[in-house]
């Protein structure tokens, strides 16, 4: 998906961390940097460069002048921003007029890291012994696929209800340690009914939607919330882990780094690393490899394309309907990556002209795949099928939006000319009238209140459920309600009671 | 003194209200008030067995409109 969403889950982890932390995180100038880099839209980022060299405080409104008059609330989003990053800190008095200034961890290290100063070793420690000939960028962007590749796989296998669609390509899948991961996180959880025992969820189908580089983010923050909660036993530190991460995203692609330059728990979490494929070390282990992954995780440039091919070029190629799933679509993909494959009819039938495992894996999720050929696949949308997709959480706008962000460029070209969606609205609906057969009732468990001896107890007690937000339904003539919880009702109707 | 009765509100359309009411009329074992027509409250160890219940009823009365067989 866009910049925009990988943003925020980053920025949502971070947001929930106290001051302390960050003054800690912003020591590595390598932090400060990819903080600056990735974090801050361009209002805030004039702010803080503006705000770098400056010897004393600034008042706050000589940042004004940077705002044009309609960009006020622009300007308040930049400030709060960098207020919840622990970046300025701005004075509060009532006689002053305000004033704000950069937190001198953050200056410090930005500044360092600007001029390329100090001795820190925050951006890595290049390794100087002689580096294998055959590793370079190809190999790491292969071996970096290959990994990520088999965590969607695991993922998306674990529906197990595709015939021949998703069983090749995957080899050994990934590492049991990433399938814990996946599971805390809920991206699948535990059904015993299904074939493998573990079944995609929501979350999890909104995870393979994403674009490589939000995936990597939302895979390393369960790991480090992981280690938070296991914190004593493992002798990890998560804000060391990240800004071990910031730091890797500053290294250069295709060069090797010296781990013996890395600290003790810094190294341990290299086989974790190894295993999301986010570096590669080779045979002799005193060397390692950023890959493309790592090194794209604070940039807005696009991670490894060509891993989520299936998902992430596409969006790309449907940038009208890209901010259906949630933002403006990114840079286009280079090259030959694979636009969009798939072609719906207003029959219901699917035409996909991929031969990814992977997407036909999730084509299969929600389709009834009927053919297979080379480099294409054909299926239908039926009822049951999508009865079926719904079952497992996934909801009609997810699918609706997953085919019209991969429709076949024809599609997309034939519906610009006659100024339609891309996707044919029968279908669209279809799809969503499906979801709605299978939410005929809604239902609420509570409790129902009646037998009223007054009008008045009636109104007191219901208006009182209003108010603290329990009430689901109320009738004034029959003197009825329903409430989701009754605790302090009770209490009120007691209180009432005794005042009396 | 006003009651408190542990119970399910079921929010639906009409048409599957009455279907309800229909499937509680045989035994009388659902139900617990009968609200508005598109509200219910029934009892909770039931609701299960109702979202079955309807699910055979509309399976009877619906069928679903399939496009032609595929003669690809």
């Amino acid at each position: 998906m866009s910049v925009g969403t990988q943003s925020y889950q980053l920025s949502d982890y971070l947001e929930k961390l106290p001051g302390t932390t960050f003054r800690k995180l912003y020591q590595q100038p390598s932090t400060a940097f990819a903080i600056f880099r990735r974090m801050l839209p361009p209002l805030a980022k004039i702010f803080v460069q503006a705000l770098l060299y400056a010897p004393s405080p600034l008042l706050l409104k000589q940042l004004d002048v940077w705002v044009k008059a309609e960009g006020k609330a622009q300007r308040d989003r930049a400030l709060s921003i960098l207020r919840s990053l622990h970046i300025v800190s701005i004075s509060v008095g009532k006689d002053k007029p305000q004033e704000v200034h950069l937190t001198t961890n953050f200056q410090n290290s930005l500044r360092l890291a600007l001029e390329g100063g100090g001795s820190h070793g925050s951006f890595g420690v290049p390794s100087t012994l002689p580096v294998d000939p055959t590793i370079d960028i190809p190999y790491l962007d292969r071996y970096a696929r290959k990994k990520w590749e088999d965590i969607l796989h695991y993922v998306v296998n674990s529906v197990g209800v595709h015939g021949d669609g998703g069983s090749g390509g995957s080899g050994a899948g990934p590492k049991a340690s990433v399938k814990d991961l996946l599971l805390a996180g809920r991206l699948v959880e535990r059904r015993p009914d299904t074939k493998g025992g573990i079944a995609i969820t929501q979350a999890g189908f909104t995870f393979l939607l994403q674009e490589a580089n939000a995936q990597v983010w939302t895979l390393l923050l369960l790991w480090l919330e992981a280690v938070d909660r296991s914190a004593t036993a493992s002798g990890m530190d998560s804000i060391d882990m990240l800004s071990f991460l910031f730091m890797l995203a500053s290294l250069e692609l295709g060069r090797a780094y010296d781990t013996s330059a890395l600290t003790e728990p810094r190294r341990n979490m290299l086989p974790s690393l190894v295993d999301f494929g986010l570096i590669y070390i080779p045979r002799d282990p005193r060397q390692y490899f950023p890959t493309r992954l790592a090194t794209t995780l604070t940039s807005t440039a696009s991670a490894l394309r060509s891993v989520s091919s299936a998902f992430a070029a596409a969006t790309a190629a449907a940038p009208t309907d890209a901010t259906a799933l949630g933002g403006a679509a990114p840079a286009p993909a280079v090259g030959t990556e694979s636009r969009g494959s798939i072609i719906v009819e207003t029959n219901y039938r699917v035409y996909a002209y991929t031969s990814s495992p992977l997407q036909i894996a999730v084509l299969a999720l929600f389709c009834q795949l009927n053919m297979r050929f080379a480099g294409m696949v054909t299926g239908r949308l039926t009822r049951d099928s999508i009865r079926r997709a719904i079952s497992y959480g996934i909801t009609a706008d997810q699918i609706i939006s997953y085919l019209a962000a991969h429709a076949h460029d024809q599609m997309a070209r034939t519906a610009a000319t006659v100024g339609r969606p891309v996707l044919p609205p029968t279908v669209v609906d279809q799809i969503r009238l499906w979801q709605l057969e299978n939410e005929r009732m809604r239902t609420t468990p509570g409790f129902l209140f009646k037998d009223f001896d007054t009008y008045d107890e009636y109104q007191a007690l219901s208006s009182y459920a209003e108010e603290i937000g329990v009430l689901e339904w109320k009738n004034d003539k029959k003197g009825m309600f329903f409430v989701s919880k009754y605790e302090q009702l009770r209490d009120f109707l007691k209180s009432r009671k005794s005042s009396k | 003194m006003p009651r408190a009765i542990r119970g399910v509100l079921i929010e639906c359309e009409p048409a599957i209200k009455s279907i309800i009411v229909h499937l509680d009329s045989a035994n009388n074992d659902i139900i617990i008030e009968d609200l508005d027509e598109s509200h219910l409250v029934v009892k909770e160890n039931m609701v299960h067995l109702l979202k079955q219940k309807l699910e055979d009823r509309l399976k009877e009365t619906y069928r679903p409109e399939e496009p032609l067989a595929d003669s690809e």
